[in-house]
């Protein structure tokens, strides 16, 4: 397999604190990595580094090919619009756009809108009945799945999940966590973290982090590579 | 299409906040719609009342005897046809209406009465604002009708169709009411008649005074005035430049009072927009960090942001054109006893404003140009 991401000594500092201290690893095409570690770890710092939210101090982070180190601002906002489709654990909807609006807002974003195909992605994660539905009228399990849709819609390269599942309960833990699954056999590339070391042997490796440095790699299947 | 989906949605979803700022356009297009609506409206007004007034310009022979008294001493009075030359040599596209009068002081029904010769198809453009009872004399050809006074119609019992015989010494005029004028003023005390009727009457060619309606600012028609009086150097030739200084001095006054309030307005209602917009550049935060994530440009952002306030002020500026109108009829007739009636020319320019004013107090959402998404998202 090809590889997607790309990560050399990639380092980053916010004032005296290092959140990331020569990290290095490699992922492949279609693989679904588990990032894990204690809080403060830099498990979101790196995803938002990869998801061209944020810049490094130091090193390179490669997506598809393209150094999200040396990007402008317009130059992430493409990455962020064309390569990337995010999840996070707070869902983080447009609260006055009904849940299609708000699929369609990543359309908008990216090139131009098909209510459609955004309704099609709405019924692909069980929201058939919810699609004018606006997120104080949704549960947490919808909305999460609100937003795996949105991360969908514009078919990314990689999907960044920042603790998907940390604000549901079981039953919708597990809704969500079919969908990633699905995904991942469909041959979409994931990078999730989360805390559960259940949900993290879903994945094909997992990536351990503690204090800024990589501890633990290769959990899984495949060998890593820092 | 989206575009405009976001922007209707942004306004439906922050219209709580958003209140208190379309609540300042509102007030502030109703106020300077009402104040622009009495700047334009004023003038009209002292326009008419001016014109109400009929000739600002009169021209005599020095020390003329204006009126033929009941067939005693032979009458001052002069040629109309010289006055005509002098005057026609005088070109003045702002002349409104212009016209020989010869006053007689005649009898009807053995009572002393006023009558006014001069040509009546320019009356009606001297006096506009006449109300009228019946029908204007529109051809100065016309020898058998007259205008008379409410006043004399209602000493002699007249009304539009009557009959009325006008006797000046042994000659008489058979004459049929045409109309009664009500103009608030000594006109209404008089009858008027076609030039030649009064002539025949007191038995004279000549006429009294020429008068010259000229419309314009005061300095138009103290100019002409002065070309006449160089062209006519052996007339008196008298501007009524009173009431011209006044009505130009009120005007400058009215409208240096409007415009300053205009831009009072205008200012404060963008302090209030603002302040309201301040708030809502730091609640949009979120939105932005996560509009930026998923990969959205901060031009494309703020232009949508922007649109909305476009509406806000446009519809704003919209509702409060309406009762800006509303209000400057009443105020009209508060303050000036008289309604305004809305100028249709203060519409765009009301909306266009507030359109500027809300763009302007739409600074601060420049601030959201700075949201990180990763420090946002991060501590929402």
């Amino acid at each position: 397999m090809a590889t997607l991401v790309r990560v050399e000594n990639l380092r980053k500092e916010f004032g005296n604190v290092r959140a990331l201290d020569g990290v290095s690893f490699r992922v492949d095409a279609g693989e679904w990595i588990a990032i894990m570690g204690p809080s403060g770890s830099g498990k979101t710092t790196l995803i938002n580094i990869l998801g061209g939210l944020d810049t490094p101090t130091a090193g390179q982070a490669v997506v598809d090919g393209t150094d999200v180190a040396r990007l402008d601002e317009a130059g992430l906002t493409r990455l962020r619009a064309e390569k990337i489709g995010f999840i996070f654990q707070q869902f983080h909807l447009v609260p006055y756009l009904t849940a299609v609006e708000n699929v369609m807002l990543a359309q908008y974003f990216h090139s131009t809108t098909d209510e459609k195909e955004a309704q099609q992605a709405l019924e692909r994660v069980g929201l058939r009945d919810r699609l004018e539905h606006l997120p104080t009228q949704l549960s947490g399990g919808e909305q999460q799945r609100v937003a795996v849709a949105r991360a969908l819609i514009n078919h990314p390269k990689l999907i960044l999940a920042d603790e998907p599942t940390g604000n549901l309960d079981e039953a919708n833990e597990e809704i969500v966590l079919s969908l990633l699954r699905e995904l991942h056999i469909e041959g979409h590339t994931i990078l999730m973290v989360t805390h559960a070391p259940s949900i993290g042997r879903l994945a094909d490796r997992r990536i351990e982090f503690a204090h800024g440095h990589l501890v633990q790699a290769a959990a899984s299947l495949k060998p890593e590579l820092a | 299409m989206m575009f405009w989906r976001l922007v209707f949605q942004l306004l439906r979803g922050s219209r709580g906040r958003l209140a208190v700022a379309i609540l300042a356009i509102v007030s502030g297009a109703a106020v300077t719609s009402a104040l622009l609506n009495l700047d334009l409206g004023v003038q009209n007004k002292l326009t008419q009342e001016f014109r109400t007034l009929g000739a600002n310009i009169v021209i005599s022979p020095p020390d003329v005897q204006q009126s033929v008294d009941g067939g005693s001493a032979g009458p001052v009075l002069f040629d109309e046809n010289v006055l005509e030359i002098g005057i026609e040599s005088v070109p003045e596209p702002n002349v409104v209406a212009s016209a020989p009068f010869l006053y007689v002081i005649g009898k009807a029904a053995e009572k002393p009465v006023v009558i006014v010769g001069t040509l009546m198809d320019e009356l009606r453009k001297f006096e506009p604002t006449w109300q009228l009872d019946g029908g204007w004399i529109s051809s100065r050809e016309d020898a058998t009708r007259c205008l008379v006074g409410q006043n004399v119609a209602r000493q002699f019992h007249l009304k539009p169709g009557s009959s009325l015989r006008l006797t000046y010494a042994d000659r008489t005029a058979e004459l049929t009411v045409s109309g009664v004028v009500s103009a608030g003023g000594p006109d209404d005390s008089q009858i008027f008649v076609n030039l030649p009727v009064a002539q025949r009457l007191a038995a004279t060619g000549g006429v009294s005074v020429w008068q010259v309606s000229v419309g314009g600012s005061p300095k138009v028609v103290a100019d002409y005035a002065a070309r006449i009086t160089a062209a006519l150097p052996q007339y008196q030739v008298r501007p009524i430049r009173q009431v011209a200084e006044a009505e130009g001095a009120l005007l400058g006054r009215i409208r240096l009072l409007i415009v300053s309030m205009v831009l009072l307005i205008l200012i404060l209602t963008a302090l209030c927009v603002l302040g309201t917009m301040a708030a809502l550049a730091m609640e949009r935060r979120k939105d932005v960090g996560l509009m930026k994530s998923l990969g959205g440009s901060i031009s494309r952002i703020v232009g949508i942001f922007l649109a909305e306030v476009g509406v806000l002020g446009a519809a704003g500026g919209l509702l409060g054109t309406i009762l800006g109108a509303a209000l400057s009829y009443w105020m009209g007739l508060r303050v000036f006893g008289t309604a305004i009636a809305p100028r249709w020319e203060v519409f765009p320019v009301t909306i266009a404003l507030m359109i500027v004013v809300t763009l302007a107090g739409a600074l601060p959402l420049r601030m959201l140009g700075n949201v990180k998404p990763a420090e946002i998202l991060r501590g929402a």
